[in-house]
C-alpha cells in the first residue's frame, strides 16, 4: 500500500514537473535554501520569508526580463550534508537560474563544490569571517571589515584601551578574533591589553585569540569574573562574537557581577533584531551591535521596505509563517538587496546564464537599498553601508554612528601590520 | 578629566544665548540643560552636559536623572516650536500630569495663566546614548562625591581615581578628612594614591606607591605594571622597587580573590547540579526509574515560572493544539509584580509532581519490573513533552525576567557574590533539609524507604505500594520542577531546555551512588568544584605542563578553552572514578533478594 501511494506521488510529481517545464517559457526558477527546520530555522526562517516576499513584489513589476520568479524552496534542515544534496538537486534537477540561501559557515562551506562543479550561483547574505572568494558565490554579506573593524574604530574613537575577546567555539567567531587581533596590533594596543587568551604554535606564533564557549554554554561565571578583574582598572570592552542563546546566560550573568554599558560595553556581532524575539533586550540595553542595517534607519526607502514587508506578512498564505511581532535585520535585507542586485546583472547581461550574470556583476552595479547605497565589486563581496548601534528596551538599535561605502576585503589575514 | 575645550564652549554658549539678553550672564544649569535636550547634535549636547562639571546645584541630579530614566520630555508645539519639560504630581482622569519647565524649574503656564497639564502618550522622552550618558556620569561623579548614600560617594571616587584626573586632588583629600565611612575611606585613599602615581616628584610617587602596596586594590594593577614600566626606562631603582614590591601586593591579593571566587563558583554550580540532579536521585536513585523524561520535567517547572511571571504582569494566550487559550495577567507592577518568582516556587513544584503523577499512572506503573523498558518509554515521554512544549509556547526561548532581588551582587572583599547564585546555594540547603526531612521523620517517608527497599515485602506488610510509588514518583518531579524555576534565573527557557541538564543530572546520581542521598550531594559539590577549579586553574598551569609526554604541547594550549576542557577533564574523571567504583561513592547494600 505505502508503495502504491509513493509510485502515485512520484507520478503525480512527474506530470507536476512537466506542466511546470511547459510553463518555463513565462517563468525563471530561482532556488531557495535555507533551514525551516532544526536548531537554524529559528533565524533562517526570517531570510525564507524576506525572499518570498522580494519575488512577490518583483513579480507584481513584471519580473525578471519579462519572466516571473518561480521560488524553488528546499529545507536544508540544519543539516550540513543535506545542504550539499539540497543544492545539488536545485542545480542538476530544477536547474535554477540562482540560488539565495546559507547561513552558517559551514553549509556554505558544503555546498560550495557542488556550486563550482555545476557552475551555479549562489548569493550569501550572513556575516562571515572571509578568507574565501569563489567566483560561484555573490557575498551580499558582511565581511569582517564591514562589521568587526568598523566597531573596534568606534570603540578606540570612544577612548577605549583594553579589548576582551570572546566567541562560540567555530571557524567564524576563530577567523574574525584573529583579524581582529592583528587589527588592534596594528592600531598599537598593545598584547597585554587585549584579554581572552592566546593560542600559540610550536614557533609562538599566535594562531588563536580569545576565549571560547561551546554551544548551548550555560555557566559563564568564571569567565564573567575574568572580564571584571580585565575591566577595574577601567575604559575596557568586550567583543563578542558569542552566537544563538548561550547569549542569555551570558549577558544575564554579566548583569548580575555590576558590568554595564557604561563601565564595560559588549559590542556583539550576531545578534541583529531578529535574535531579540529570543533574547531579553532588558538585560542588553546600552550594549552594542553593528550591522550594515538596522531596522530603525530614519529614511524613506527603508520606512517602505519594513511597512511593505508587514503588509506582505499579513496576507501571506504561506503555511506556518509567523505573522505577530515581525522586525527586519541586516541578514534579511542583504538577502533582499541580493535578489535586486541579481536582477540588475541579469537586466544587464540580457541574459540568465551564470557567466555573463557574473561578468554584469563584476562590472559594479548600484542598488538603493533600505540600509543605503550597495555596489557589487569584482571580488564577488559589496561595498555597502555599516552602522554601529546601541540596544534599547525594545529591541531595536538606536544609531550612533555610520561608515558610508565601505569596500568588502574578504582576504584580510596578515593585512594589518 | 580636565576639560579641554572651555574657550570654544564658552563661544558656543555666549552663541547660543546671544539673541536673548542673557548673553551676559553664565547660563543656569537648568538652562543648560534644556539647552542640551533641544541640541540635536550629538557633540554639542555632550559638550553642553560636559560644561556643568563641578558646578553645584540641586537641579542637576534630579534632572540628569530624569533624562537616564526617560523622565526628560519634549513638548512638540502645533507650530514646531519644542520645549522641554517635566512632569509633576498626580495623574488626572485622562492620565495628564502637571508640566514644569526645564530651564525655569517653575509650572508651565498657558496664555491665561494656568497650568499646562501634559499626557506622557503625547510628548518624546529626550533620547541619550553611551557616550552622552558617560558625560551625565562625568558631572554626577563629582555631585555624587558629596551624596548621602556611601555606595554612590564610593562608585565616584573611584571613578575619579582611574581617570587619574590630578585636578581633583583638593576635592578628594578635602572629603578624607570628613568622611568617616571605613569603605568610603579606603576608596578616598586609594583614589588618592592612584592620582599621586602620576605625580612628577620621586617621594610623592613613592608615598603613593607604598599606599597601594598597602591597600593592593585590583584596579591598581595596570597603573602599577605603567609606572614600574616607566621607572625601568628612566633607570629609577627606587621606585622601580617600590612599584614591584605593590604589584607582587596586588597579585597576591589577586591569588586571594580568585581562590575564594572560584570556592564560591564552585558551590553555586554544585547547587545547581544538586538541585537538577535531586529530583532523579528519588525518580532514578530510588525507584530505579531510569527517567529519561527528568529533563523534561525540569522544562515544565520552567514554564510554569513563565506563566507565572505573566499573570503577575499582563497576561497571554497560549494557542494550545489550534485553541486559544487567554489567561488574564494581574497587571502588577513594582514589588507585588517582582514577588511572581516567589508564588512561582510551590506551583512549578505542583505543576511537574502533577505532570509526574500523570507520566506514573499512565506508563511508568506498568514497567516497575522492566527498568531497559521504561528507559525507552520515558524517553518517548521526553520527546512527546518537548513538541508539547513547542506547540504551545513555540519554538523560540520565552523570557522570565529575573526579579531585582536576585539581580544584584555583593563585592566582598573584591570577590563577587551574586544574589542569584547565593539564592540557589540557600535554597539547595533549604531543599536537602526539606527532603531529610520528609524522608526521614514522616510517616510517608518510612513507608516510601520501606517500598523502595523491597516492594514485595513491604506490601505484604499492609502498604499500599502503587499509592507509595505514585507519591514518591511525584516528589522527585516536583524537585524537578522547583529546579526548573530556579534555572529559569541563570539559562535559557525554551522547548529543549531539559536536553541540557539531563547528563549532568543521571552524572550526579550515578557518581554519588545510585539510591543514596548523601552521595549525590557530595558528587554535585564535587563536579561543581572540580569544574570550576579546571575552569579557573589551567589556563595557568597549562603553560608548564609540556613535560607532559605525547600531550605536553595540546596541554600548554588549554588557556583558551579552559571552559571545555575543564568539562572533558571532568567526565574522563569520572569515567576513570567509575572503573574503580562502578556503584559510585557509597554503595547501598540491602538484604532484598532482587539485588
Amino acid at each position: 500500500m505505502k508503495k502504491l501511494t509513493s509510485l502515485l506521488g512520484a507520478g503525480a510529481l512527474a506530470l507536476g514537473a512537466s506542466l511546470a517545464s511547459a510553463r518555463a517559457a513565462e517563468t525563471v526558477k530561482v532556488g531557495v535554501l535555507h533551514s525551516l527546520s532544526g536548531t537554524m530555522a529559528i533565524s533562517e526562517t526570517s531570510l525564507r520569508d524576506v525572499l518570498l516576499f522580494t519575488f512577490d513584489e518583483i513579480n507584481a513589476k513584471g519580473g525578471v526580463l519579462g519572466k516571473k520568479i518561480e521560488p524553488v524552496v528546499v529545507d536544508g534542515a540544519s543539516n550540513w550534508p543535506l545542504f550539499a544534496e539540497k543544492a545539488k538537486q536545485l542545480l542538476e534537477q530544477d536547474k535554477v537560474a540562482v540560488t539565495f540561501g546559507c547561513w552558517t559557515s559551514v553549509s556554505r562551506k558544503s555546498v560550495l563544490p557542488v556550486f563550482e562543479k555545476n557552475n551555479g550561483l549562489l548569493f550569501y547574505p550572513v556575516q562571515y569571517e572571509g578568507e574565501e572568494e569563489s567566483q560561484n558565490v555573490c557575498y551580499t554579506a558582511e565581511a569582517v571589515n564591514q562589521q568587526a573593524t568598523p566597531a573596534v574604530d568606534y570603540y578606540l574613537k570612544e577612548g577605549k584601551k583594553k579589548f576582551y575577546l570572546l566567541g562560540s567555539d567555530y571557524v567564524y567567531p576563530q577567523t574574525t578574533n584573529l583579524v581582529l587581533l592583528e587589527y588592534l596590533l596594528s592600531k598599537g594596543v598593545p598584547l597585554a591589553n587585549i584579554g581572552g587568551g592566546f593560542r600559540k604554535d610550536g614557533s609562538g606564533k599566535i594562531i588563536s585569540a580569545g576565549k571560547y564557549t561551546p554551544f548551548g554554554h550555560t555557566d559563564y561565571q568564571q569567565i564573567v569574573a575574568e572580564i571584571k578583574q580585565f575591566a577595574a582598572s577601567g575604559d575596557a570592552c568586550v567583543i563578542s562574537t558569542l552566537n544563538g542563546d548561550t547569549n542569555v546566560p551570558f549577558f544575564k550573568e554579566y548583569a548580575a557581577s555590576g558590568l554595564t554599558a557604561e563601565t564595560c560595553p559588549v559590542v556583539s556581532f550576531s545578534i541583529s533584531e531578529d535574535e531579540f524575539r529570543g533574547l531579553p533586550a532588558d538585560k542588553l540595553v546600552g550594549q552594542l551591535g553593528c550591522w550594515t542595517y538596522f531596522q530603525s534607519i530614519n529614511s524613506p526607502a527603508n520606512k517602505k521596505f519594513v511597512a511593505d514587508f508587514q503588509a506582505w506578512l499579513k496576507k501571506s498564505t504561506v503555511p506556518g509563517i509567523v505573522k505577530e511581532g515581525r522586525v527586519t535585520c541586516s541578514p534579511m535585507v542583504l538577502s533582499y538587496v541580493g535578489v535586486y542586485l541579481w536582477k540588475a546583472a541579469v537586466e544587464k547581461a540580457g541574459s540568465f546564464d551564470v557567466d555573463q550574470v557574473r561578468a554584469a556583476w563584476k562590472s559594479g552595479l548600484s542598488f538603493e537599498g533600505p540600509g543605503g547605497k550597495v555596489t557589487t565589486q569584482k571580488n564577488m563581496h559589496l561595498t555597502k553601508n555599516v552602522y554601529i548601534g546601541e540596544t534599547k528596551a525594545d529591541g531595536q538599535f538606536k544609531i550612533l554612528s555610520s561608515f558610508n561605502g565601505v569596500y568588502g576585503e574578504p582576504w584580510l589575514k596578515g593585512k594589518f601590520k | 578629566m580636565t576639560h579641554p575645550l572651555p574657550c570654544w564652549l564658552r563661544a558656543v554658549l555666549a552663541g547660543l544665548f546671544a539673541a536673548g539678553a542673557l548673553a551676559a550672564a553664565e547660563p543656569t544649569p537648568r538652562q543648560i540643560i534644556a539647552r542640551a535636550a533641544l541640541t540635536e547634535d550629538a557633540a554639542q549636547q555632550r559638550a553642553l552636559i560636559s560644561s556643568l562639571l563641578g558646578r553645584a546645584d540641586d537641579a542637576i541630579v534630579p534632572l540628569l536623572e530624569a533624562w537616564r530614566k526617560d523622565a526628560l520630555f519634549l513638548h512638540t508645539a502645533a507650530d514646531g516650536t519644542k520645549t522641554p519639560v517635566q512632569l509633576t504630581g498626580d495623574p488626572d482622569a485622562t492620565g495628564a500630569r502637571v508640566a514644569s519647565r526645564v530651564d525655569t524649574g517653575g509650572p508651565w503656564l498657558d496664555a491665561s495663566g494656568r497650568p499646562v497639564r501634559l499626557n506622557p502618550s503625547e510628548l518624546t522622552a529626550v533620547e541619550h546614548n553611551t557616550s552622552l550618558r558617560r558625560a551625565m556620569k562625568g558631572v554626577l561623579d563629582l555631585v555624587d562625591l558629596a551624596a548621602a548614600d556611601p555606595a554612590k560617594r564610593l562608585k565616584a571616587i573611584q571613578a575619579i581615581g582611574l581617570a587619574q584626573d590630578a585636578e581633583k586632588l583638593p576635592v578628594l583629600q578635602g572629603r578624607l578628612a570628613t568622611d568617616s565611612v571605613p569603605a568610603v575611606r579606603r576608596a578616598l585613599r586609594e583614589a588618592i594614591a592612584l592620582i599621586q602615581l602620576k605625580d612628577a616628584r620621586d617621594e610623592v610617587k613613592l608615598a603613593a606607591l607604598a599606599e597601594l602596596r598597602e591597600l593592593h586594590p585590583l584596579a591598581s594593577a595596570d597603573f602599577l605594571q605603567r609606572a614600574l614600566q616607566e621607572a625601568r626606562e628612566r633607570q629609577n631603582a627606587a621606585v622601580a622597587g617600590a612599584a614591584r614590591a605593590a604589584l607582587r601586593a596586588v597579585e597576591d591579593h589577586r591569588t586571594t580573590v580568585d581562590f575564594l571566587g572560584t570556592l564560591f563558583r564552585g558551590l553555586s554550580l554544585g547547587s545547581i547540579l544538586l538541585v537538577a540532579a535531586l529530583g532523579l536521585a528519588i525518580t532514578f536513585g530510588l525507584m530505579r526509574v531510569i527517567n529519561m523524561a527528568h529533563g523534561e520535567m525540569i522544562a515544565v517547572g520552567a514554564y510554569t515560572t513563565y506563566l507565572v511571571q505573566n499573570v503577575f504582569g499582563a497576561g497571554l494566550t497560549i494557542p494550545c493544539f489550534g485553541l486559544s487559550v487567554p489567561l488574564p495577567g494581574l497587571n502588577l507592577s513594582g514589588a507585588a509584580y517582582q514577588g511572581y518568582f516567589l508564588a512561582a516556587l510551590p506551583l512549578s513544584f505542583l505543576s511537574a509532581a502533577l505532570v509526574g503523577i500523570a507520566l506514573e499512572r499512565s506508563v511508568i506503573q506498568f514497567l516497575y519490573r522492566r527498568p531497559l523498558e521504561s528507559l525507552l518509554a520515558t524517553w518517548g515521554v521526553s520527546l512527546v513533552l518537548q513538541q508539547g512544549f513547542r506547540l504551545m509556547f513555540g519554538a523560540n526561548n520565552v523570557q522570565v525576567s529575573s526579579p531585582s532581588y536576585l539581580s544584584g551582587n555583593w563585592l566582598i572583599n573584591d570577590v563577587i557574590l551574586g544574589w542569584n547564585r547565593v539564592f540557589v546555594i540557600g535554597f539547595a540547603i533549604l531543599i536537602v533539609f526539606g527532603m531529610w526531612l520528609v524522608l526521614t521523620k514522616t510517616p510517608l517517608g518510612l513507608l516510601i524507604r520501606a517500598s523502595m527497599q523491597n516492594r514485595t515485602m513491604a506490601s505484604c506488610m499492609g502498604v499500599s505500594t502503587g499509592r507509595v510509588n505514585l507519591l514518591t514518583f511525584g516528589l522527585g518531579s516536583g524537585l524537578a520542577g522547583l529546579a526548573g524555576a530556579f534555572l529559569s534565573q541563570i539559562g535559557n527557557v525554551g522547548p529543549s531546555l531539559g536536553q541540557g541538564y539531563i547528563i549532568d543530572s543521571f552524572m550526579v546520581v550515578v557518581v554519588g551512588g545510585v539510591g543514596s542521598i548523601g552521595g549525590t550531594i557530595l558528587s554535585a559539590f564535587g563536579i561543581g568544584g572540580v569544574d570550576q577549579v579546571l575552569q579557573q586553574y589551567l589556563p595557568s598551569v597549562a603553560p608548564g605542563l609540556g613535560w607532559v609526554p605525547g600531550l605536553g604541547g595540546f596541554l600548554q594550549n588549554l588557556a583558551q578553552d579552559a571552559a571545555v576542557f575543564g568539562k572533558i577533564l571532568v567526565l574522563a574523571g569520572i569515567i576513570l572514578f567509575l572503573q574503580w567504583r562502578p556503584a559510585g561513592l557509597f554503595v547501598i547494600r540491602s538484604r532484598g533478594l532482587e539485588d
